[in-house]
């Protein structure tokens, strides 16, 4: 039984023989490099969280400035519409206005000359009528013929100022 | 484990089994004897399997700077977190983790593969005595036990200075008298410590395999291969209890040697 509590100077010298080597090579091989690797990483991962964060609120700040930016120009159009629309109106009320009084006028005038023609129409028919009938009485005159013939002469007369 | 002489009483063979073997090649260093035994080959094929496995799975943490962890080296770095994050870190403090994450890792490690080799029983068949728990053996704890005793006063001086780590072993705003009853109870204190972490892995790593055999022994103490028919299923349950305590007490033993340390360093906690 006592062997199971024995001193083994042996044993200690090897435990720290092995634990030093251990400690050592693996210590400046494995575990100062997967320790410096794990905490960059963790510093990596912390960074990119930090920066997507900044990310997302940049984003979210700007589509807000967007949606601002598009509702104010969505306004913007419709009071441009409107404005246009009146302005149309206002631009068409005024031709319309214009066509009218240009229309009544030109109307007007055309009435005026036509009653102008006709008064000066009437005045050389009038004059052609007298000449006429002066030439007519001159030939009925010179031949001195029956009614008859003065019949036929004037109607031939007529027919001949009708043909000229 | 020698059982091919029957008449040997059991007691014995467990005792064979659970204690080192005679000298099995005689070596001596300025007088002092460091002769091969098995556990100090259990001890070194700890070692080298440690060695190997961190070697081999950290090759590209040497040579990439911000490697991807896959399959193997992805476990190793599970251990390597471990120990560094959940053990040292909030014991020693961040600022002094990366100083001692890897004597802290080399317990671990060290200590649960010794452990684990233990329960193995391929290495029986080594020449001249075979296999065993190296870390059942006092001396070999007790060796681990020193480590922390030591790191726990480098770890104090590192921080204080050597006359403030000593000032620190008593709290500051004790009235004196009360010195004569604190300073021998720290001083036992300091002592007990790691005499505690010695005989609390040893006995636990050699418990285990003595209920293991004093389980197997009735069917050879009865004679009668039906015996087998309890006691190998209640072997089977201790050996997968037991790989949880070579997991708990490779833990325990890190962990308070971290807490040590971190107590040297903090004095204040």
């Amino acid at each position: 039984m006592e062997k199971l509590v024995s001193l083994d100077t042996g044993l200690i010298f090897w435990t720290w023989t092995t634990f030093l080597i251990v400690l050592v090579i693996l210590a400046t091989k494995a575990w100062g490099p997967m320790i410096e690797a794990l905490e960059r990483r963790q510093h990596n991962i912390a960074e990119a969280l930090a920066a997507a964060d900044k990310a997302r609120a940049e984003t979210g700040e700007m589509s807000a400035k967007y949606e601002q930016q598009l509702r104010a120009g969505r306004v913007e159009a419709q009071e441009i519409l409107t404005e246009a629309r009146v302005t149309a109106q206002k631009l068409r009320a005024g031709i319309e206005a214009t066509a009218h009084t240009k229309a009544d006028e030109i109307v007007a005038s055309a009435q005026e000359r036509i009653e102008a023609e006709k008064v000066k129409a009437i005045a050389e028919i009038r004059a052609t009528v007298v000449d006429l009938s002066l030439e007519i009485a001159g030939k009925v005159l010179e031949r001195n013929i029956t009614s008859a013939d003065n019949q036929k002469l004037a109607e031939a007369s007529l027919r001949q100022i009708g043909k000229a | 484990m020698a059982i091919q002489d029957h008449s040997e009483p059991i007691g014995t063979v467990i005792l064979h089994h659970v204690t080192n073997s005679d000298v099995l090649w005689p070596l001596s260093l300025f007088g002092f004897d460091i002769s091969i035994t098995k556990h100090v080959i259990m001890l070194w094929i700890a070692g080298a399997v440690v060695l190997t496995a961190f070697l081999l799975g950290s090759r590209r943490y040497r040579r990439e700077r911000d490697p991807l962890p896959t399959g193997f080296s992805n476990m190793l770095e599970m251990v390597v977190e471990f120990v560094h994050k959940s053990i040292v870190t909030p014991n020693v403090g961040a600022a002094h983790a990366a100083r001692w994450s890897p004597l802290m890792l080399t317990f671990f490690t060290l200590i649960f593969t010794a452990n684990i080799l233990g329960m193995i029983p391929i290495f029986d068949l080594i020449p001249g005595g075979g296999g065993g728990t190296a870390t059942g053996n006092v001396n070999v704890t007790a060796a681990l036990a020193i480590i922390t005793f030591l790191a726990i006063i480098v770890a104090g001086t590192l921080e204080h200075g050597f006359i403030g780590h000593w000032r620190n072993l008593v709290p500051p705003g004790i009235p004196w008298p009360v010195l004569f009853i604190l300073i021998p109870i720290e001083i036992l204190g300091m002592f007990v410590r790691p005499f505690a972490l010695t005989m609390r892995l040893a006995a636990n790593m050699t418990a285990g395999h003595i209920a293991m055999l004093a389980i197997l022994a009735p069917i050879f103490l009865l004679g009668s291969p039906w015996v087998g028919l309890g006691s190998v299923p209640l072997n089977v349950g201790i050996f997968f209890l037991e790989i949880i305590v070579a997991l708990v007490q490779a833990y325990v033993f890190t962990l308070l040697s971290a807490v040590f340390i971190g107590a040297a360093i903090h004095p204040e906690h």
